[in-house]
């Protein structure tokens, strides 16, 4: 039998153009001069390194924001190779924390990063709270750095980074005395690695922080079956990639429904579906970052996609979908528009 | 570097496991060295989330075609083995650092241990074309495994040993160096850890054994003033190789693929794949 469709003449929506959706977000609302990105599609630290090693494939300056390598005070040599490894729908690295160490990395790349449109947002890492203290003093008032994300959950090195965010009163501590020593816009990164985020993150709110970005990597770890030993060289490693999505997305709904402050989510983010749940879930905006090895040009086309798909169902701003699957009567985190201002 | 599509022309399994495939993309072919490589998507994000490195093995400027040779060691190897001519496979390259021959270079010597051939292989033809001679020294665990001469132009001298003695000589590979070590101007070598550590020892103590006097220039650029790991330092080292490690973005943003370097840390996909023997802090032989 044939069937004819019904066209219905649905009620023209005003035509509306991907461009003009409004992308921008303010990622420290509570803070003059905020922190405004001109989209909500950022490149996750660690996964990026400063910015300038895929500047030949990628068009780093039509981002929402770079989240650079971690930076800690003194150089650090990092882990033992090898020390990355696939798994199954994500992977495991145990960098440790290389890097140069913040004064070089403020000589080598704070000039690059103060002639761009994009925010650079400079993570930083510590083994103790004077060592955050003294790295986001010497980024305090240097041009180019639009803001710090704190990792104090990076799960592999020895002794530091992770215990700060697996106590409540530890992630506070560490907060607000980076708080004291900067006014620049502070986004702390939570760990998925502990029993109930919500507490923590209510503690980093109330010290002082910005915006909350959720997940860091899940501690695992991969096994040599030949040689019968660990096979990343540090034994533990970050697990990353689409494996860990949900996963962060129930953090990001945790959250959401704890903090005011904007929520940043990253965790396996690679197409734009992964996008608008978090955004539903409670997020202002998302990171992307494993999924920049295998294709390092979808940030730049998410941004595109996310306007387009906004267009379609006639939203003026993407962030009427900010906590859209939040269960209601709850208070939404507080996000408000702003152009970004170099 | 570019983002690019390679469409697969032939693939064909040249030995038990190992395949050769050739690809069309002319922008690639035309800007790549002899010891770069192609950072190769897989299709399905879903699972596997990583590129994969390939070396590459050939390269035909005049038709715009470059191939690599890979033995299947995973799904993604295996999916690549099981793509049909007329694929468009998505790959960024060419990246790394080339080998550097010296211009007063005449005599080429390549050392490839197994699947470290797809490391040199195309070294040969680029010092063919510059006139240099090339003598190949190969090494498999038996007959079943030796790189056929069929894929090797006619000039290259081609040497091979094997584990079991059943093709050519009995014995490692770098059994094979001694009497060549002399007549080579430089050397290139491509391989197992352990085998490039032993060739490294071997190359310290060439001078030596040679008598070699090292003459430097009285004034100007002394050899220290070339920096670790420049394409000058490399052009100056007797042995050069080609190293392989896991690796996360290519590009030198993620740190995941670093070796021991005897400054610090140094990243395969960028410093490398090529480095000089001298930059590398070999493990001692377990």
């Amino acid at each position: 039998m044939k069937r004819t469709q019904q066209v219905t003449a649905s009620q023209p929506r005003p035509a509306l153009q991907p461009s003009d959706v409004d992308l921008s977000i303010d990622l420290a609302p509570g803070r003059p001069g905020g922190l405004g990105l001109r989209n909500p599609i950022l490149v996750a630290s660690g996964t990026f390194g400063y910015g300038i090693e895929y500047r030949e494939v990628v068009d780093v300056q039509r981002l929402g924001g770079i989240c650079c390598k971690g930076t800690t005070l003194r150089a650090r040599f990092g882990n033992e190779p090898p020390r990355v490894t696939e798994t199954p729908a994500g992977m495991l690295n145990s960098i440790g924390l290389q890097n140069p160490g913040v004064d070089a990395v403020i000589e080598k790349y704070a000039a690059q990063w103060a002639t761009w449109h994009v925010p650079v947002i400079v993570n930083v890492a510590g083994e103790s709270i004077e060592d955050y203290v003294e790295v986001v003093r010497r980024l305090d008032g240097v041009p180019g750095v639009a803001g710090i994300e704190l990792n104090i959950s990076c799960p592999n090195v020895g002794n530091g980074g992770l215990q700060f965010a697996v106590d409540r009163e530890a992630a506070g501590a560490v907060t607000a005395a980076v708080r004291r020593a900067t006014d620049l816009p502070l986004m702390v990164k939570l760990s998925p690695n502990v029993a109930d985020v919500r507490a923590i993150a209510k503690a980093i709110e109330a010290a002082g922080a910005d915006a909350i970005s959720a997940i860091n990597t899940l501690s695992g770890m991969a096994l040599d079956r030949v040689r019968r030993r660990p096979l990343l060289g540090n034994t533990y490693g970050g697990l990353s990639g689409p494996a860990i999505r949900p996963v962060a997305l129930r953090i990001v709904y945790e959250v959401a429904q704890t903090v005011r402050i904007p929520i940043v989510a990253v965790g396996g983010v690679s197409a734009l579906d992964d996008v608008l749940d978090f955004l539903l879930a409670g997020a202002s905006a998302v990171q992307v970052g494993t999924a920049l090895f295998a294709d390092p040009g979808l940030p730049v086309r998410l941004i595109g996609e996310l306007a387009a798909w906004c267009a379609g169902q006639g939203l003026g701003s993407f962030r009427e979908l900010i906590g859209g699957a939040l269960p209601a009567g709850r208070d939404r985190p507080s996000v408000k528009g702003a152009e970004y201002r170099p | 570097m570019r983002l690019l599509d390679a469409e697969l022309l032939a693939s064909r399994e040249i030995l038990p496991g190992q395949w050769l495939q050739d690809y069309h993309a002319p922008w690639l072919a035309g800007g790549c060295r002899a010891g770069q490589f192609v950072h190769v998507r897989t299709p399905d994000y879903s699972g596997l989330v990583l590129r994969r490195p390939f070396s590459v093995n050939t390269v035909d400027r005049a038709t715009g075609t470059f191939s690599i040779h890979f033995r299947i060691t995973g799904q993604g190897s295996a999916w690549m083995a099981r793509a049909r001519p007329g694929e468009q496979l998505a790959m960024l390259g060419p990246l790394g650092r080339p080998f550097e021959v010296a211009p007063s270079t005449r005599h080429v010597l390549l050392i490839a241990g197994g699947l470290g051939m797809a490391g040199v292989r195309a070294l040969a033809d680029e010092a063919l074309q510059a006139g240099r001679r090339v003598t190949l020294l190969f090494g498999a665990a038996s007959a079943a495994q030796v790189y056929p001469t069929s894929l090797l132009p006619d000039e290259v001298e081609y040497v091979v040993a094997t584990d079991d003695g059943s093709l050519g000589q009995r014995g490692y590979v770098t059994d094979l160096v001694p009497d060549f070590e002399a007549w080579a101007d430089q050397a290139f070598a491509c391989g197992p850890q352990p085998m490039l550590a032993a060739l490294a020892g071997l190359a310290r103590g060439r001078d030596t054994r040679l008598g070699v006097a090292r003459l430097r220039r009285k004034r100007g650029r002394a050899h220290a003033a070339a920096s670790s790991g420049s394409a000058q330092a490399r052009r100056r080292a007797w042995l050069q190789v080609s190293m392989e490690q896991n690796m996360g973005c290519a590009v030198g943003a993620c740190l995941g693929c670093v070796v021991h370097g005897v400054d610090g840390p140094v990243r395969v996909c960028r410093e490398g794949p090529v480095f000089a023997a001298d930059e590398i802090a070999w493990e001692p032989a377990s």
